[in-house]
């Protein structure tokens, strides 16, 4: 099979709605590693708290019959994980890298201790009890060729996503609280002069982030596919907390950089099926992030170089 | 109606192991500009943030209009009309200078923030008090004496009718302090009372209604103005004429052991980059750096020491170029360092005295035993030292982060001075440290002289600089504005250079001037 | 002294805290903590297969956590160690499969010095980029563990697969030979334990581990006293690197005898886990990877004999985690002062100065 003769089966008009689906997920995990590190904390253990709320929301979704339910729940429970790490790291000094680990493997295990326990199954639990978000068909896109394709059919929260990102930006720049929150994250003896509670912001931005982080994981067991299996966020709150990285918390960034991951892991799957070892587009946006990373802090440098140097006079003084 | 808007009386406040303030009164009159001076470490600033509440007081009474405040933080201190200007600015670098005046008290509309609103409003505030102030700005691209004012638009905006400034003119040139006073007048004359932190008695001499004295954590009371004279203030103030008593010893002055060529050296603050510095230091001779903190003089010892990259020029160290190498090299060429900040840099908290004493010497064959340390030859030279220079508690295993300021000092300067090398770069070397040990560290400088090393001595204390310096450089933005021998330099003169004076202060300091 | 008993006591606490947490579980699914304990001990220790398969899981697990506690003790926060393992296993694999042509004693030697040259070199890359460039380790490492996964998964389903349905590679020419059949116990527990005493030995007794330990603590001072803060945090992550090469190693030659796609599933992050609960400290950290041993392989002849899932030791061991990282203040009675004290200090980190030790302009 030559797979040159095939670049047409590949990228085509499904590539971008396959690419947007995949990218999904890990935009909302970056959201909610994006709303701590405004506040100047590195959410670690945004995977943890999205695994939890995918587990909560296919729980509740089963038991109660409403996707609804799921979703609130799922939000709910990752807002409790948040909390756990917010008190650890504001009141009892806890690392946050360290702890951030601990509420990941506190994840993985808990949820698996009771998918054990409540569904007496291991691996992996589906069940047409479970009831997934739904879909938003435009009926009148339905003989539209390429529009169908791109934008009929899609999961609610994948439309909701685009609106987050939109309104987080709003909120992280326009408005008052936003303004604080960033005033924490970079200079918290100014913010506190300015008699602002700086550790009220802090937990709000945690229990928050656990908000989203939660969504995030009911959009992952409910929208993105309808099951539980362990260990199913699979490194997208890693690669969450890597684009946000990208995006310097920056919403609209930080969801571009999350497309570069929908991206590669589209493409690697399309070309598996022609015999290309997935392996390596699958490890592209892993490698391009770490490029990124270094990129982006390197050109910092330099500037903060340039701007110390005594050789070069700046106009303002 | 009380007469007083504040009154703090019989205040206690102690960080860990530390008395800041053993015992602090103070009282502002409605109207009025008071001055709080002191040494550093006299516990100026402490009162003013225990004030403003940034701390809480161990014990001791704050009123303000008359109303007993028994819980404080900012927000409540803005609450009851009291703003302070911090030394350290309290601006965000990334956010514009209209979000950080607004920030804390945003003006809403709707939900968003009313950016035309809280523009109206400061600028309104600026144009009454003419302050030149770009509010669009990013506050990293705006120059000190700017972000001073935007400090000062911050808690006039808060509505504040009481104003702390924290040595308000540190860090600004002589123009934009004349530019200050200006403001301070029309505050004073909109009823506005103000709090003046300061150590500059010509300063204070000159704004000032009423002068509260501080030293070492103690009030040392409260004068009129037009009823003391700066050498009264003076003796309140330092009140240890015991330190002058060192005796100078003026020794054979030896080769060049360091030359400093027309060195170019960088900054993040603009005031502290170096452009173009030349200096020398023979053996045995001290040569006294005075200046205000931040004119570039931790860059100069940066620079020497290979701890800040040279970006042109030369730095010869006993004749051998050491521009750009690692401190280590330095070192071994014949550099001992005592830094001027013992916390982050001079020590090591985590690990213990001895193993502090022998941080720069761990490669020498003398404390290794093939590949393993020789913990016994450590224990020995540590044991020694201990005794030499009188460190308490003398176990040398205790944790140097339990040991008192003057204590950790001596650690740093037992370790750097015991090496004897050909030159010693004393940096702020008495900062904190109480008394006892202030006169054992001078005496120690002194000895390293009389042993024949050359002393850089870098010192914000211009009683230190004189009593223990032969020759005397002055720093002012990066600049050398004067150098004399230590018999013709007094206060005076000093404080002139060190404001800028002498040179021409109209254009100096500004844009990249070759000496 | 003092300092090293007052973090025995907490570990202690911490300890008895997590393993109610877990009873309180158990008894939540209506077993008895008791006889679910006591299997799980029972099952670590009462056979010696049960003992073997302990010991066979620890031996991985010290050299992990000792390859993390090492890098934390430089400072650096090094999730990588998982990576590392993984492709120390490949590359042992790749050298024990196709020189055959060395003999046995100098094949042994090529696989471990190529496990851990490899590994090392892996590890390498987030050291300079946080040396040089300041590019968080933590998110470089957990990134290229991901992209060691692959390689190495490529590796043994394509050039190095041995044809069979699972992804393996073909069996290595030399093993280390087992110690307690018919467990997977194996004389790679020696390898490891001599290897954790050089490193400890290292860390404390020589003029190296004098400078990892400055730069750890204090990266500015050590500049300043004239110590190489970059170069010497990137011999310490070298090092991190070479101990998880080490564990690959073992695991490939030693359990396996083959390369097993994902076979170090879990290896680097339950040793982060050990030595994240004791905070690093070298000599604790062993005991801590063998506690963690202890609970993992208890867990299974606890979940068929008492019918507990075995995922509550992995509850317990993340609770063990989440409350060691916290710095409270137990209070014990009649030291109830100065512990208040203490909290006091570390509230309020105000030097005896005045002015605060923050600058304004961070860029």
């Amino acid at each position: 099979m030559d797979l040159f003769g095939n670049l047409g089966k590949i990228f085509n008009a499904s590539l971008i709605y396959a690419t947007f689906r995949a990218s999904t997920p890990i935009i909302f995990a970056a959201l909610c590693a994006a709303i701590t590190q405004q506040a100047n904390i590195l959410n670690i253990g945004t995977e943890g708290i999205m695994l939890v709320g995918a587990f909560t929301a296919v729980a509740v979704s089963y038991t109660t019959g409403s996707w609804i339910l799921g979703v609130l729940a799922a939000m709910m429970g990752g807002a409790c994980i948040a909390m756990i790490m917010a008190v650890g790291h504001i009141k009892y000094n806890s690392e946050i890298c360290a702890i951030g680990m601990g509420i990941n493997l506190f994840a993985i295990a808990i949820t698996k201790f009771l998918m054990n326990v409540i569904f007496h199954t291991n691996g992996t639990f589906s069940d047409p009890g479970i009831i997934a978000i739904p879909r938003v068909h435009i009926p009148f896109l339905d003989n539209i060729p390429v529009l169908d394709t791109l934008l009929n059919n899609w999961c609610f929260t994948e439309w909701f996503v685009i609106i987050f990102i939109i309104v987080l930006q709003y909120i992280f720049y326009k408005t008052v609280w936003g303004l604080r929150l960033r005033a924490v994250g970079q200079f918290p003896m100014a913010a506190q002069a300015a008699g602002i509670n700086v550790n009220a912001m802090k937990y709000q931005a945690m229990l928050i982030s656990g908000l989203i982080g939660g969504l995030a994981g009911a959009h992952l067991s409910l929208g993105y596919s309808t099951q539980f299996v362990e260990n199913m966020t699979n490194s997208r709150g890693f690669m969450g907390v890597a684009a946000m990285y990208f995006g310097g918390a920056n919403p609209v960034l930080t969801a571009v950089g999350c497309l570069l991951f929908g991206f590669a892991d589209s493409v690697g799957a399309r070309l598996q099926a022609y015999g290309f070892p997935a392996q390596f587009v699958l490890l592209m946006p892993y490698l391009v992030t770490v490029l990124v990373l270094a990129v982006s802090m390197a050109i910092k440098l330099n500037a903060a170089k340039k701007r110390e140097s005594s050789l070069i006079v700046h106009g303002t003084r | 109606m009380n007469e007083y808007v504040i009154e703090m009386k019989n205040i206690v406040k102690t960080f860990g192991e530390v008395q800041a303030v053993k015992h602090g009164e103070f009282t502002l009159r409605r109207g009025e500009i008071h001055s709080l001076i002191g040494e550093n470490g006299a516990g100026k600033s402490t009162m003013m943030k225990l004030l403003y509440g940034m701390y809480p007081i161990n014990s001791g009474s704050i009123v303000i209009n008359g109303e007993n405040i028994t819980k404080l933080d900012p927000k409540i201190a803005i609450s009851h009309g009291v703003g302070m200007v911090h030394q350290e600015f309290m601006l965000v670098s990334d956010l514009t200078v209209l979000e950080n005046v607004i920030l804390g008290f945003e003006p809403k509309k709707g939900i968003g923030i009313d950016y035309e609103k809280a523009k109206r409003d400061a600028q309104q505030y600026i144009d009454q008090y003419n302050m030149e102030i770009q509010l669009d700005k990013k506050v990293s691209q705006i120059s000190v004496g700017e972000a001073q004012r935007v400090e000062i638009i911050k808690t006039l905006m808060r509505g504040v009718e009481i104003i702390i400034l924290d040595e308000p003119t540190a860090v600004l040139t002589p123009q934009e302090t004349r530019k200050l006073f200006e403001i301070l007048g029309n505050l004073k004359a909109e009823g506005k009372s103000l709090v003046f932190i300061s150590h500059k008695l010509n300063e204070v001499m000159e704004i000032s209604d009423r002068i509260t004295v501080m030293r070492q954590g103690e009030y040392m009371g409260t004068v009129d103005k037009d009823k003391t004279t700066p050498l009264d203030l003076t003796k309140r103030m330092i009140g240890r004429e015991v330190f002058l008593n060192i005796d100078k010893t003026y020794s054979k002055i030896g080769s060049t052991i360091l030359e400093v060529k027309d060195a170019w050296i960088p900054s993040p603050k603009e005031t502290s980059k170096i452009r173009g510095i030349s200096l020398h230091v023979n053996e045995g001779e001290i040569v006294g750096v005075a200046g205000i903190d931040g004119n570039g003089q931790s860059e100069l010892v940066e620079a020497i020491t290979g701890l800040r990259r040279v970006e042109k020029g030369n730095i010869l160290l006993n004749g051998k170029d050491i521009t750009n190498m690692s401190p280590r090299k330095i070192r071994d060429t014949g550099l001992a360092h005592i830094p001027e900040d013992r916390n982050t840099r001079g020590l090591n908290r985590g690990i213990s005295i001895e193993n502090n004493l022998i941080a720069v010497q761990i490669d020498e064959s003398s404390f290794n035993k093939g590949i393993v340390l020789d913990t016994v030859a450590q224990d020995k030279y540590a044991a020694q030292l201990v005794k030499d220079f009188d460190i308490r508690p003398t176990d040398y295993k205790t944790l140097t982060s339990s040991l008192s300021g003057g204590n950790a000092q001596k650690v740093v300067v037992a370790r750097e001075v015991s090496m004897k090398k050909k030159l010693l770069i004393a940096s702020q070397p008495t900062r904190g440290v109480d008394i006892g040990a202030i006169e054992a560290i001078r005496n120690t400088l002194e000895k390293a002289k009389k042993d024949g090393a050359g002393v850089l001595l870098i010192s914000a204390e211009l009683e230190e600089i004189i009593s223990l310096s032969d020759r005397i450089i002055v720093m002012h933005e990066g600049k050398i504005t004067g150098e004399l021998p230590a018999g013709e330099a007094n206060e005076n003169n000093l404080g002139l250079l060190m404001m800028g004076g002498m040179t021409d202060t109209s254009e100096a300091g500004k844009g990249a001037v070759t000496l | 002294m003092k300092q090293s008993v007052k973090g025995l006591v907490k570990i202690l606490f911490t300890l008895v805290l997590s393993l109610a947490i877990g009873a309180v579980f158990i008894l939540a699914i209506g077993e008895s903590p008791l006889v679910a304990y006591g299997a799980l001990l029972k099952g670590a220790f009462g056979t010696k297969l049960g003992l073997g398969t302990t010991l066979a899981g620890f031996t991985p697990l010290m050299v992990t956590a000792i390859a993390f506690a090492v890098a934390a003790q430089a400072g650096a926060f090094n999730v990588g160690v998982e990576g590392e393992v993984i492709l120390g296993g490949i590359t042992a694999a790749y050298i024990g499969v196709n020189w055959g042509f060395l003999p046995a004693p100098l094949l042994y030697l090529a696989c471990f010095l190529g496990a851990m040259l490899v590994a090392a070199a892996w590890a390498l890359i987030p050291a300079v980029l946080k040396a040089y460039y300041q590019v968080s380790e933590v998110c470089v490492t957990i990134l290229m563990n991901t992209v060691a996964l692959y390689i190495a998964s490529y590796l043994v389903s394509g050039p190095m697969s041995a044809g069979t349905a699972n992804p393996q590679s073909d069996p290595v020419l030399v093993t280390l030979p087992a110690i307690m059949k018919p467990s997977s116990a194996n004389a790679g527990i020696f390898i490891a334990i001599i290897a954790v005493i050089v490193v400890i030995f290292m860390l404390y007794k020589t003029r190296w581990g004098y400078k990892i330990r400055t730069v750890g603590t204090n990266p500015e001072h050590a500049q300043y006293v004239g110590i190489n803060a970059k170069k010497t945090f990137i011999y310490a992550m070298l090092l991190s690197g070479m101990l998880g090469g080490l564990a690959g190693c073992i695991e490939v030659l030693g359990v396996h005898g083959y390369y097993l796609d994902g076979f170090a599933k879990d290896l680097g992050t339950n040793g982060m886990l050990a030595a994240l609960i004791v905070k690093s400290n070298m000599i604790t950290t062993p005991f801590m990877a063998f506690f963690l041993a202890v609970l993992k392989s208890g867990a299974m002849a606890m979940q068929q004999s008492t019918g507990v899932p075995k995922a509550i030791v992995d509850t317990i061991s993340a609770v063990f985690i989440i409350v060691a990282t916290m710095e409270f203040v137990i209070q014990i009675k009649g030291r109830h002062n100065k512990k208040q004290k203490a909290a006091v200090i570390t509230g309020h980190p105000m030097p005896e100065q005045e002015k605060p030790e923050t600058s304004k302009k961070e860029e």
